[in-house]
């Protein structure tokens, strides 16, 4: 699919530009192609071509110098995302530069970024559910943060929208607290994630054990192939089996003819007009040459990733601003989200020595949330919840084989014990004091302020965690899991890489910066589609979400352009 | 990525932190003092010798090919060079350095220069006393992974080096790079050996 146009310099001039192309950017780009606008994308990483640039995608450990080991030099420039345990020599290029692009933690945070085209959509972990009501309305119910303006109905049709498009693998089984989507074959459990599957559910009634719904291919869709379990999914997928922005909304928006997407593209910040009331324009800095230049749209779409964006609106002052396009509630920053994560149990499972299995499925289970359901007990300990993701497989760590010699080598090549283990997530609220600024201090590359973040766990997600823990341990002793470990591995905000909030959307201007259609509330043709948007947390994976309020919005976008009213 | 990924990644991160292997061949017949046929990047002759010989006697070749065989020593050295930082292999060389210290008070010699018969009662000493790896999900260990210790480091690397060669992975393992439909369960006789990737 190659030839995108990346030559913005004969034109200066677009109906829409959309800051960013991952997973929300890429949506935003296809949806306003697609209805007729003259889009241009800002890309601040270089052009990631699906099958073309995916270098690594059919590379086996030994055809790898260092068989995905990295240099010093490679573990310096991801010294911050290293943290996360998944960079590798594979992957290695999709991860930000953490060297020329420095956040400052004032208390410690993990920001994993991905700065090319398609951005986080080419390594995430495509794990796809919808919100509910019990999410929408969360933070009406129990006063944290403030109202969300919009309910499951408003996004209900854009989640089936977005799921035929994208394509969803997942198991329909009616839950209200995670409604159904529109979804493709599902992908199998093993024999052990089955008997777990059979025992949990059994002995812990209203909690259920389900195949991970995910934007896996099961069957062929739109021309792209199906998943093929090579589970290579974050070096780019040669069948573009799971979604992507580069596999599957780009190339649709490509193919509208009114897609531009400009490369090395750093935005420095969003013109605003005082006289107009409306945002004109992007303020770029070309990342290889340091030009300035700016483009002009009639509308802009902020999907830079949740951080990213705000620090965007932050940085884009004018005398009706003066901290930050938007700003006028004071909340711009502020209640940072995220998922905790890595706390949960593992163990053995035996009995299926016998059995194994083919393939190297790019997914797991997911375990729903089951506590402070609406009409169920609620929780004295702790508000909201938590849901699990995990999974079984025959695995061991091969050095803990006791034996060395040729008894060593042919225990080597049986494959290990069954073991299975399960991992919580959970809601965060939206606290104030959770936030992000700039800091001009300590400037990136290209002279840039750069972020500081300062957030933190505080005692709600910590009795969160405490459960989570508890219940882990017991649903696998329950479920014929033995040796059953429960861990609590170091964590804080930004280890679930599902950040979201600083640009809350809200009912009240007074108290939110986007209305329900992510609007700026005082200059209402810019939109914020990522996960700077969102209101609450929920503690479940975020990025339909994002697809789903991405197309809403633009759809309200050019339906308000048609009318004039933008 | 899945869990096996991780799990593999999580023995690639320890081991490469304290150890690595490559392969060399031991030319033992006409010398007094046992030597390395290839050059080391990073080790000395004397290191190379004794990481040559730890991966030979920890996973001889029997009717599959040893860890010499597909060059293990070498990668260790090549891993040690390239991806160690200078404290790293700093620990590497004294924790070897310690390693033939023990041998010399405990059986007279350094491991390379041992019996077959001492140096497999060598490792099967550090076997049973080593810690282990905790389990590990995602990339991560679970739980407060205490320090394993040279020997487990050592071996965790060895067997690393060993499973990614390309001779191991593809004709020892079960070598499947496009599987296809992902079936959930099967006879493991149908199946055989551990697959590869």
């Amino acid at each position: 699919m190659a030839n995108f146009n990346i030559d913005a310099q004969k034109d200066v001039t677009y109906d829409a530009i959309v800051i960013g192309s991952g997973i929300s950017g890429g949506w935003a780009a296809k949806e306003l192609c697609e209805k007729g606008l003259k889009t241009l994308v800002l890309e601040r990483g270089p052009i990631v071509e699906h099958v073309i640039d995916y270098p690594t995608m059919n590379l086996d450990p030994w055809d790898m110098e260092l068989r995905g080991g990295l240099t010093p030099e490679e573990q310096a420039k991801h010294y911050k995302t290293m943290r996360t345990g998944f960079v590798g020599k594979d992957t290695e290029h999709f991860w930000a530069n953490d060297e020329e692009n420095p956040y400052t933690e004032v208390k410690p945070f993990l920001w994993v970024r991905g700065h090319q085209m398609g951005g986080r959509s080419l390594l995430w972990g495509k794990q796809t559910y919808r919100w509910s009501d019990l999410d929408f309305a969360a933070n009406a119910k129990d006063g944290h943060g403030v109202d969300w303006p919009i309910r499951y109905k408003d996004i209900e049709p854009w989640y089936t929208y977005v799921e035929k498009f994208a394509g969803i693998s997942g198991e329909a089984i009616g839950l209200p607290q995670l409604p159904d989507s529109h979804f493709l074959p599902p992908m199998e459990l093993n024999c052990v994630e089955k008997s777990v599957k059979q025992r949990l559910e059994k002995n812990f009634p209203g909690r259920n054990l389900i195949i991970g719904r995910a934007a896996h291919l099961t069957v062929p869709l739109n021309g792209r192939g199906k998943c093929q379990n090579r589970n290579r999914c974050s070096r780019g997928c040669p069948y573009g089996a799971y979604f992507s922005s580069n596999a599957v909304t780009l190339p649709a928006a490509n193919a509208t003819g009114n897609l531009t997407i400009r490369p090395y593209s750093i935005v420095q910040s969003i013109v605003y007009d005082d006289k107009l009331g409306k945002a004109t324009g992007v303020r770029i800095i070309d990342a290889e040459t340091n030009e300035a230049i700016v483009y002009n749209a009639k509308i802009i779409f902020c999907n830079a990733s949740a951080l990213s964006s705000t620090q965007i609106l932050l940085n884009s002052t004018s005398s009706r601003f003066e901290n930050g396009l938007g700003n006028d509630s004071g909340e711009l920053g502020h209640n940072l989200m995220d998922h905790t994560y890595r706390i949960g149990a593992m163990g053995k499972v035996e009995g299926f020595e016998d059995k194994y299995y083919k393939g190297r499925r790019p997914n797991g289970i997911y375990i729903p949330r089951y506590v402070n359901l609406d009409g169920g007990p609620q929780s004295d300990k702790f508000v909201r919840g938590f849901g699990f993701q995990g999974g079984g497989g025959r695995g061991g760590h091969a050095a803990n084989l006791p034996a060395v010699g040729a008894d060593l080598k042919n225990q080597l090549v049986k494959p290990g014990p069954w073991e299975f283990f399960i991992t919580g997530f959970a809601e965060c609220l939206p606290y104030h004091e959770n936030k992000i600024s700039l800091n001009r201090d300590v400037l990136d590359k290209w002279g840039q302020p750069t972020l500081s973040i300062d957030a933190e766990f505080k005692e709600n997600e910590l009795a969160l965690n405490k459960q989570i823990q508890i219940d882990a341990v017991e649903m696998l002793e329950k479920s014929g899991v033995k040796d059953v470990v429960g861990f609590d591995n170091e964590h804080y905000p930004g280890f679930g890489i599902h950040e979201m909030g600083t640009a809350r959307m809200g009912r009240d201007p007074k108290t939110s910066v986007l209305n329900g259609f992510n609007q700026v509330h005082a200059a209402k043709n810019v939109f914020v589609t990522d996960g700077a948007c969102m209101t609450s947390s929920s503690c479940v994976n975020p990025s339909l979400t994002y697809m789903a309020i991405t197309a809403r919005a633009a759809d309200h976008a050019v339906t308000e352009l048609n009318k004039r009213n933008l | 990525m899945n869990r096996r990924d991780a799990l593999r990644k999580t023995g690639l991160l320890a081991g490469a932190t304290m150890a690595a292997p490559s392969l060399l061949a031991l030319l033992q017949s006409c010398q007094a003092e046992p030597r390395v046929d290839w050059q080391p990047e990073f080790l000395t002759e004397d290191e190379a010798v004794f990481v040559s010989s730890f991966v030979d006697t920890l996973l001889p070749r029997t009717d599959t090919p040893g860890a010499l065989d597909v060059k293990a020593d070498m990668f260790m050295d090549k891993i040690w060079a390239h991806t160690a930082d200078e404290a790293g292999q700093a620990a590497v060389r004294a924790d070897i350095a310690k390693f033939n210290t023990d041998c010399k008070e405990q059986h007279g010699k350094p491991f390379a220069e041992l019996s077959e018969g001492d140096r497999m009662k060598v490792l099967t000493a550090a076997e049973s006393t080593s810690p282990t790896f905790n389990g590990g999900v995602w990339g991560t260990a679970v739980g407060k992974q205490e320090p394993v210790g040279f020997y487990r480091s050592l071996k965790s690397m060895a067997i690393w080096a060993y499973s990614t060669s390309e001779k191991v992975g593809t004709e020892v393992l079960n070598y499947d790079p496009i599987p296809g439909d992902y079936i959930g369960c099967l006879p493991l006789e149908e199946v055989g050996n551990k697959w590869s990737l």
